[in-house]
């Protein structure tokens, strides 16, 4: 069949491949460093090349949900994830497997946290292996492509979701030459027609998916499964066999180098066997026997394949990129040791684990490595390249700064108190006279020139006088300033996962409190704030409410930058309608996103808690005084919640020096306006219409590159309609504000 | 510059090309239009990659290249790590040790270098390099309306010695003549500029640079190394807890800025804060002081260590007190004020660039790189 040559990534080509076979639906949550497959296709679907539908959930749990639902309704399903965001949709995928709806899901492997990592290793594809799912391991870019097309076939024919993995940014980013299939055809004929036993949208024949089963059944249920698993088994060389027919690449479940003869046997998944190759010729020559093996195939385990290419070497070292900790080796370590008692293997096997966190293996680490794995002194199991480190123990050296006690930060420049009818009110808060405060973090972090995260959040701070407790959930605020081993924190601060940051600091708060009540801790005054942006506030909404919801005092602070900014721009729920991003292209057969931006404060508002405010750079003295308003709230009744619009120069699109000038039109427009919801009343802050300075939403949008096209008479529509929405939204809140 | 790629490749497994530049400077797609130039128009085969990686503007960007023949496969997946070709993006990145990792005497090096700097980065080169040239991208880029990646692919297609320029400015085409034709001509001419003007380091400047060599420099020996890990599994805390509160403060950030700096009027100056509250990078420092006869927060200048030139002070000051200005006109600073609130002044400002390290890098991000769409 004719193909063409490429020079693509891993990424590229599982997007060309998912293109090719003609998927109905993807679901999905971008992570990196998978987020490269669905940014591949929103752009050829933009260009009009698929309708794919694609699906953009607020988060990885909801992802796999939207495939399940719609796998089980019948159609041909992707998705692809990494790490956490594996780990975050873990639940939904026995589910899948055990009612047996196939789907075809890309695995780009990386470092589960924490600490965050976005470095490709094994440690997350290795929590799936009791899912019931097929893995397919791809080491090269050309299989990431073919092993997609050969999944879904597999899938279908044993009812069974099927994973793709391959290693994150080795391959997944480089770009290698490799083939495709010239036409789409010639791979939709190799997959074929999907069918379908049960029907479930078959309203003539209904049926129930989802039974609630107890013994004596569901051992059964799982015994379907192991066969399922056991078919896969036997089918997989029929189908390379004829995948090899159609494409001249004829794989294995195994694959080896030199293993025939070699007495030194060096097995390992994904990119590094192809570098494994590069050492085991520098080997050769040098007259050392030495060969490589891996597996194109995880589940089902290929045991007697892999026994064959490894059962006449004297020793097997085993390389792991991620640990099973406790057990002795990586979970590859485990199963071979397994296997070689199950055959009868009589060759030593050591286990190493290495390339941690994405640690780069080079050609020279094989001879290294084997050489640890023949001295007869070397134990079983080790870690191969880590490093002691010399030096004074950190805990000795001088600190920078003297820590920031409460005589540091109460200089009296903004001053809350409730007065006898109940009301709080905020005195002070002049930009000259806050500068007093000591800024809590220090400058030297990696913000693109012109951010405005690191500009609201010393706005914020310096608004509070009391000493701080600070949380990020995960973004660009958090990444910049935490590059170990550095960190710009001169208070205490926390960064658990993308999601649940809220309720993380609902039990930093809490234990606190206790302390302080037991005389653990000494009494006064502590301010905990929650930082996110508008991803974490899409993903961790619900942690957000539910925490509101509980009462917790503490502060919620969203800086909204309208994108996932951290991971390179994709589209938010608070990304405005029809602005380009990296998951909503503009084209010919698409405007940009399809819906509007979400409204938080009013989601939060709902919660009926005591502080809601929005705040804007181009309003300072506003900001600070609604940010004291909020700590004092925060501190002396419940949750508060503030949300600043933040500037994103490298993904606006526009120029780092005129950012307050485009919040400004942000806030003029009407699209962000300033208000604040304190104890249910709502209070405008800044009428841009009575003070004459309202502007079309045009204006703002011709500001930034991002929604420039709008402001053409292609996307007129698109405008009017965020033009409605905007003059709907502020209308509503004008006369909430008035009915007080 | 004349190299025959077929002869090199008898010698040695690939002709390997590390890219080192400053996020938004264009290296990731400059290093993508190398890649594929290889495959596409040299008969051979390539990979290429990305550090990722630091997309966030102004961050440190190592881009790498592999050539080989076309039959051969390309298996590793490492960087490169001992370049023939060594290319610098921004003059200051020359600062950083790691750029030179694993210089020998078969790497050539190209510098991205603004007029007359010659003199000041000689005592940068290390000794051991078997060539070096000389390209001012910036200029070239300003008055083509090009951007610094298409002048230094330029560049590099000429000093690499097998490129044809008809091939580089195919390569060219290629990439941005489809999705952006606006900006496909001014690239063009930034290439063949970039193609005409490299030169080698000018004979007096490499004829002092060799003498001070052999007299046995010791800073020009290249001994980095990124196994030099102060903090490791019997010194670092547990868990990556980390003690070290506002340590950033230890970087350097001034290779982020793109050539201007604000430059403070102090007379002018009516302290009403405005640029400490739209400042990202916490650069006005502030104390207590006396203002036409008040009592007051008084700007008492500029931490320019921590400055990335984004001009949002210069923007927003009401009195012009803080104006833009070229930098190298202003090697020294007036009212250069290290951040106030250190305890001590830290001996080592240790890296170019800042060293925030995430993100993938965004099709969108690239596109707008190459679209010269601001």
């Amino acid at each position: 069949m004719k193909q063409v040559v490429a020079y693509a990534s891993g990424n590229e080509m599982a997007a060309i491949a998912i293109k090719q076979i003609g998927y109905d639906l993807m679901g999905y949550y971008p992570i990196t460093p998978s987020t490269q497959i669905a940014e591949n296709l929103d752009d050829m679907r933009a260009r009009g090349e698929t309708d794919l539908v694609m699906i953009a959930a607020e988060g990885e749990h909801s992802a796999a949900g939207i495939c399940y639902g719609a796998s089980v309704a019948g159609g041909r399903v992707i998705n692809a994830t990494s790490a956490n965001g594996l780990l975050y949709a873990l639940e939904q995928f026995p589910v899948q497997s055990g009612t047996r709806y196939p789907m075809v899901m890309n695995v780009v492997c990386r470092t589960v946290s924490g600490p965050l990592s976005i470095k490709g290793d094994h440690s997350d594809i290795m929590y799936i292996l009791n899912a019931g799912w097929p893995i397919l391991f791809a080491h090269t870019v050309q299989q990431v492509y073919d092993f997609n097309i050969i999944a879904l076939r597999l899938a279908e024919q044993v009812r069974l979701p099927v994973v793709v993995a391959y290693d994150g940014f080795f391959t997944s980013h480089q770009k290698r030459r490799c083939l495709r299939f010239e036409d789409d055809q010639a791979v939709r004929q190799f997959v074929g027609l999907k069918k379908e036993p049960y029907p479930f949208l078959d309203l003539e024949a209904p049926i129930t998916v989802g039974a609630y089963m107890n013994e004596p059944d569901l051992i059964n249920n799982r015994y379907q499964l192991h066969l399922a698993m056991c078919e896969a088994d036997r089918l997989l060389p029929k189908l390379f066999e004829e995948y090899g027919a159609l494409s001249d690449r004829k794989y294995n479940k195994v694959e080896g180098y030199f293993h025939e003869d070699a007495q030194e046997l060096l097995v390992l998944l994904g990119s590094s066997y192809e570098t494994a190759k590069e050492g085991v010729d520098k080997m050769r020559k040098n007259g050392k026997k030495a060969g490589a093996v891996t597996l194109n195939v995880l589940r089902p385990f290929p045991g007697e394949e892999l026994f064959a290419a490894c059962k006449q070497a004297d020793t097997i070292l085993v390389a792991d990129r991620q640990d099973s900790y406790g057990a002795g080796g990586g979970n590859l370590s485990l199963e071979i040791r397994a296997m070689m008692q199950k055959y009868g293997g009589t060759a030593r096997i050591r286990s190493l684990v290495y390339g941690l966190g994405g640690k780069d293996f080079f050609a020279e680490d094989v001879e290294k490595m084997l050489d640890l794995a023949r001295d007869p002194e070397a134990p079983d199991f080790d870690y191969y390249g880590v490093n002691p480190g010399f030096g004074t123990k950190p805990e000795e050296e001088a600190g920078f700064f003297a820590p920031l006690t409460q005589e540091k930060t109460k200089v009296g420049a903004t001053l809350v108190h409730r007065d006898a009818s109940g009301e709080v009110l905020v005195d002070g808060g002049s930009l000259n006279a806050t500068a007093a405060v000591p800024k809590r973090i220090a400058p030297g972090h990696g913000a693109c020139p012109g951010c405005g995260i690191p500009v609201n959040l010393n706005l914020l701070l310096r608004a509070i006088e009391d000493p701080v407790v600070l949380l990020f959930q995960t973004g660009c605020g958090m990444i910049v300033t935490t590059p170990y081993p550095k960190t710009s924190f001169k208070v205490p601060y926390l960064h658990n996962l993308f999601q649940n940051g809220a309720a993380t600091l609902s039990g930093v708060a809490e234990i606190c409190y206790r302390k302080q009540r037991r005389g653990e801790l000494p009494p006064g005054d502590i301010i905990f704030v929650m930082v996110s942006g508008d991803g974490g506030m899409d993903i961790g909404m619900g942690s957000a409410i539910g925490t509101a919801l509980r009462g917790h005092r503490l502060l919620l602070f969203e800086y909204d930058n309208g994108g996932y900014m951290n991971t390179g721009y994709q589209l938010s729920y608070s990304t405005p309608k029809g602005a380009r991003s990296a998951t909503s292209h503009v084209g010919v057969k698409q405007y940009g996103k399809t819906f509007f931006h979400k409204d938080m404060p009013r989601l939060m508002a709902a919660t009926n808690i005591p502080y809601v405010a929005t705040v804007a750079e181009s309003n300072p003295t506003d900001f600070i005084r609604k940010a004291a308003k909020a700590a004092f709230y925060a501190k002396t009744e419940g949750t508060a919640y503030l949300k600043a619009l933040s500037a994103c120069p490298l993904n606006w699109n526009d120029i780092p020096a005129t950012e307050r000038k485009v919040i400004e039109a942000g806030v003029n427009c009407c699209y962000f306006p300033l208000y604040e919801i304190e104890q249910g009343v709502t209070r405008l802050s800044y009428a841009p219409d009575a003070a004459g300075k309202k502007i079309p939403v045009t204006d703002w949008l011709a500001m930034m590159g991002r929604t420039k096209h709008l402001c053409g008479e292609e996307y007129q529509e698109v405008a009017d309609s965020l033009q409605q929405e905007v003059d709907r939204r502020y209308e509503r809140l004008k006369m909430e504000a008035q009915a007080r | 510059m004349t190299n025959d790629i077929d002869k090199i490749l008898t010698s040695q497994d690939y002709y390997s090309i590390r890219l080192e530049s400053i996020g938004g400077l264009g290296a990731n797609l400059c290093g993508k239009m190398v890649g594929e130039l290889g495959v596409r128009y040299l008969n051979l085969n390539s990979a290429g990659f990305s550090s990722y990686g630091s997309e966030k503007t102004g961050t440190p960007v190592k881009s790498y290249i592999r050539f080989c023949p076309a039959e051969k496969e390309i298996r590793v997946h490492s960087p490169v790590v001992s370049p023939d070709l060594l290319v610098i993006f921004h003059q200051a990145l020359m600062r950083d040790q790691s750029v030179w990792k694993g210089c020998s005497g078969q790497t050539s090096v190209i510098i991205a270098l603004d007029m007359g700097q010659e003199e000041s980065v000689t005592n940068l080169l290390p000794d051991c390099i078997r060539d070096c040239y000389v390209v001012n991208a910036r200029q070239i880029a300003m008055e083509t309306k090009s951007r610094i990646n298409v002048v230094m692919l330029g560049a590099m297609a000429k000093v690499m010695g097998f490129v044809k320029l008809e091939e580089a400015r195919q390569i060219c085409r290629d990439n941005l003549g489809r999705k952006y034709p606006a900006a496909l001509e001014g690239n063009l001419k930034g290439l063949e500029q970039g193609y005409a003007m490299v030169q080698p380091l000018s004979e007096t400047t490499h004829r002092s640079w060799k003498e001070d060599t052999n007299s046995g420099c010791s800073k020009k020996e290249n001994t980095y190394s990124d196994n030099d890990q102060e903090w490791g599994y019997a010194t670092a805390p547990i868990g990556g807890v980390n003690p070290r509160a506002g340590s950033t403060v230890t970087a350097d950030l001034s290779p982020s800025r793109q050539g201007y700096i604000p430059l403070f009027i102090k007379e002018r100056c009516i302290n009403c804060g405005l640029c400490d509250s739209t400042c990202p990078d916490m650069v006005f420092q502030f104390a207590e002081g006396e203002y036409n006869g008040r009592r007051m927060m008084v700007n008492q200048g500029l931490d320019y260590y921590h400055c990335k030139g984004c001009m949002r002070c210069v923007s927003v000051c009401p009195v012009n007190a803080l104006v833009r200005g070229d930098e190298a006109e202003h090697p020294k600073k007036q009212y250069f004020m290290p951040n106030q609130d250190m305890l001590r002044t830290p001996d080592y400002y240790v890296k170019a660039g800042p060293d925030g390290y995430i993100t993938s890098e965004s099709y969108l991000t690239e596109k707008r790189i190459e679209g010269g769409e601001v």
